[in-house]
């Protein structure tokens, strides 16, 4: 997995907004599944169960230790594995010593975003272990060589002549541009990886405590082969996925299908937690429970409601700049809103200076979110990180000179008499940049930056307090009040 | 500290807790309290024919959503009509011969299907505990047949639940899944179904089943058959009630036990 700089996002960006299949997939897919999604809350038969799911998913993470504990004994009481790994580095360390232990030799991979966040199959192919994407979208833009770009639509960004083409070149199939004949080429392809891998390797939707299970949602199929059919099977799970009990399960399950897909409930919702007790079946089962920069996450008060997030991805399916943008500028394993949010928090914060300030603020991934997770509110606080720097999060201010002239323009807007004075005077410095549409086009300096893309309205000749005393002349009463109020401007 | 103490300790640090102050789960009892499941056992308790056939119908509607194919039978000679005829029809996908994998069921012996194939080139398998074959057989098979212990009505949602005899290659692997479906395994929502997967003493891996394998990642597509089975056939049967038959057991049926009344299926030829 790449990880680009800060400035790709905007790269990415560009190139996202001017791909039109990009767009014209997005937009069907929001249209579809973002709006679809809100108008489901509104119907929900059992408009407290969004509050309680929130609820729960609050206690669990306020009472993380006590629950992985649980956790972790009830797996190993039935025959699994657990391990828990402070960095991305030990669980991939860990992954492959258990591969080198099995003489492992193919990987295949049901969709996992927690496998990609810790840079695992670098390292197993760099230990000559082929690494097999499983999901049909995981796999395409496996073969394209691209990252995905949607938690559930992997390959979103290509239509079927680019996905006929490359079936054509990489797998030797006659050229097809439809999707059955495509889905089967890929059916009778993976399966035989699915059938001859020594190891599969999934992410974990949620686990639960109070039965030492996982659970595992999937459409195709690919994440039940590859629990199942291969010898050893390891689930990494980022530490929050985990509930208490069975009834918590159910709902936040039920949360989950519908504010992914809509569904009530997806094809397959498997539950495994150790080996099978078939022969020929999975024989070692591993859990691998990843902190990896969560935990700083959970300390902090602002910030630990993130963690509630249970990745069905809606935010995704209702944003107006990720439904423009696409998933390649978050240049992370997450994308989207969410993907905004935690990404920073994961991986530095002044490493994705960009994306923290890319989103609108708009509020509609809050009521989309299952959970009512409140992406903005964490948005906001990652810019005032950003603005003002931040020794817990180790985070240096972006740009002193801005915040500079904020505290200028605070100064200013609390003098009223300087401020007038102010005004006065940038309108009289304003006007060599005045084009001909009445707009100034382009500044200079550290402004410049702004009128690249915008026209900026040039201060106007009489200002708006001016305007509505010539209108509504002050009755004395507000005249002495208002004098009172701004003492300051006769001094 | 080895690595796990130390990963405990930051979580705890993390929440305002002292680094090496465990915190006993006994201590926490509400953390893992539910919903008192009684109302909802005892509403599946109290289920009579007439309720049962409501919940068939809720069933079947939501089976043809989900492109389920489905069969009502009233025996499991009628039953084993229909296997026949799905047989018969099949092309095998993955191999030259039509293989059945049958779970270790005693309603699945009681179709008797070695025998009806005994004259034909189809090779019926049962899935032993002991049988260190099972893998190829799984691969090899056209269809898995199952007899799901729980079904949800709402969703047409077969709980299929694993252990000896019953692994969970045989739903997946095949081409064909065949689920035979008593009514009296029908719960109407997943509340239900989860009040009674909590009382199960040892809860082994399971599945929902909804549906044939599907996706939607080519352009929006929807194709059924992805990676798992193609197509999903439940024959629904309603028994005339037997004297003894119990619904919903706490506990997976003993099918070591229920096989000495039906001899024929302690082991099935296999017809090739
Ligand atoms: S933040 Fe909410 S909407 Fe977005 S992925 Fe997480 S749970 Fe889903």
């Amino acid at each position: 997995m790449n990880r680009p700089s800060q400035s790709n996002y905007t790269r990415e960006a560009i190139k996202g907004i001017a791909s039109t299949t990009l767009q014209t997939n997005l937009r069907s897919f929001q249209e579809r599944l973002g709006q679809g999604a809100m108008r489901m809350w509104v119907e929900l038969a059992d408009p407290e169960k969004r509050r309680r799911v929130k609820a729960s998913r609050m206690r669990t993470l306020d009472h993380l230790d006590i629950i992985l504990a649980s956790l972790a004994e009830k797996v190993r009481a039935r025959g699994g594995r657990v391990y828990f790994a402070e960095t991305a580095q030990d669980a991939s360390d860990y992954i492959l010593a258990v591969a080198r232990k099995n003489q492992v030799k193919r990987v295949v991979k049901g969709k996992s975003m927690t496998s990609i966040e810790i840079g695992v199959d670098p390292v197993l192919e760099a230990a000559g272990i082929e690494v097999v994407e499983t999901d049909l979208g995981e796999y395409i833009v496996q073969l394209a060589g691209e990252p995905p770009s949607h938690i559930i639509a992997p390959c979103i960004h290509l239509d079927r002549r680019q996905i006929g083409r490359l079936f054509a070149d990489q797998l030797g199939i006659d050229y097809s541009e439809d999707p059955p004949t495509l889905t089967r080429a890929a059916r009778h392809a993976l399966r035989e990886k699915l059938l001859s891998a020594e190891m599969g390797l999934t992410g974990c939707n949620l686990a639960c405590a109070e039965t030492g299970q996982i659970s595992l949602v999937s459409n195709e199929g690919n994440i039940r082969m590859a629990t199942t059919m291969p010898p050893v099977h390891v689930a990494v799970m980022g530490m929050e996925r985990v509930v208490a009990t069975m009834a918590e399960h159910r709902e936040t399950l039920q949360l989950l299908t519908r504010g992914a897909v809509l569904q009530k409930i997806s094809t397959y919702v498997s539950f495994v937690g150790g080996p099978a007790d078939t022969p020929g079946e999975t024989r070692e089962f591993h859990l691998v429970i990843v902190d990896n920069g969560r935990s700083k996450i959970l300390a902090d008060p602002e910030f630990r409601e993130v963690l509630a997030c249970i990745r069905c991805g809606a935010c995704l399916n209702i944003c107006p700049v990720y439904g423009k943008i696409g998933g390649h500028a978050y240049a992370s394993a997450y994308c989207g809103p969410i993907g905004a949010v935690v990404s920073p928090l994961l991986e530095g914060i002044n490493k994705h200076a960009d994306l923290c300030k890319g989103e609108t603020l708009c509020g509609a991934c809050k009521e989309v979110c299952p959970v009512e997770n409140d992406l903005p509110r964490m948005l906001s606080a990652l810019r005032h990180k950003l603005a003002y720097g931040s020794d817990q999060w180790d985070t240096r201010q972006m740009n002193p000179a801005e915040a500079f002239a904020f505290r200028l323009w605070r100064h200013l807007v609390t003098r009223p008499a300087l401020y007038r004075a102010g005004l006065r005077l940038a309108a009289l410095l304003q006007r060599p940049f005045i084009g001909k549409n009445r707009m100034i086009s382009r500044m200079v300096g550290p402004a410049a930056g702004w009128t690249d893309s915008r026209d900026l309205p040039p201060i106007a000749r009489q200002s708006f307090a001016a305007r509505w005393r010539q209108k509504h002349p002050p009755t004395p009463d507000v005249a002495k009040k208002t004098a009172e109020n701004s003492g300051e401007e006769k001094v | 500290m080895n690595s796990e103490e130390k990963f405990f300790a930051t979580v705890r640090t993390a929440l305002g807790q002292a680094a090496d102050g465990e915190r006993p789960a006994k201590l926490f009892p509400q953390l893992f309290a539910s919903p008192d499941p009684r109302p909802a056992l005892a509403r599946i308790a109290a289920r009579g024919p007439a309720e049962l056939a409501e919940l068939a119908e809720t069933l079947l509607a939501a089976a043809t959503e989900n492109r389920i194919t489905t069969y009502q039978v009233s025996s499991l000679a009628e039953a084993e009509a229909v296997v026949v005829e799905l047989v018969r029809q099949t092309d095998p996908e993955f191999s030259h011969t039509r293989h059945l994998l049958c779970h270790d069921h005693p309603d699945i012996a009681g179709l008797r299907l070695w025998q009806r194939f005994s004259r034909e080139s189809v090779a019926v398998h049962t899935s032993f505990s002991q049988d260190q074959q099972l893998r190829e057989k799984t691969i090899a098979a056209c269809i898995g047949i199952t007899a799901p212990e729980i079904a949800i009505a709402e969703t047409a949602t077969l709980v299929e639940i694993s252990g000896p005899g019953r692994p969970r290659s045989t739903s997946l692997v095949p081409s064909i899944h065949v689920a035979l479906l008593r009514s009296e395994k029908l719960v109407a929502d997943l509340e239900e179904a989860y009040a009674l997967l909590g009382q199960r003493q040892q809860l082994d891996s399971f599945v929902f089943v909804t549906g044939p394998s599907k996706t939607a990642d080519i352009e929006a597509t929807l194709v059924h058959g992805a990676h798992g089975p193609c197509e999903l056939h439940i024959i629904l049967l309603s028994e005339p009630t037997l004297p003894g038959d119990t619904a919903h057991s706490a506990q997976p049926a003993e099918s070591a036990k229920q096989r000495e009344d039906t001899p024929e299926s302690t082991a099935p030829p296999e017809a090739g």
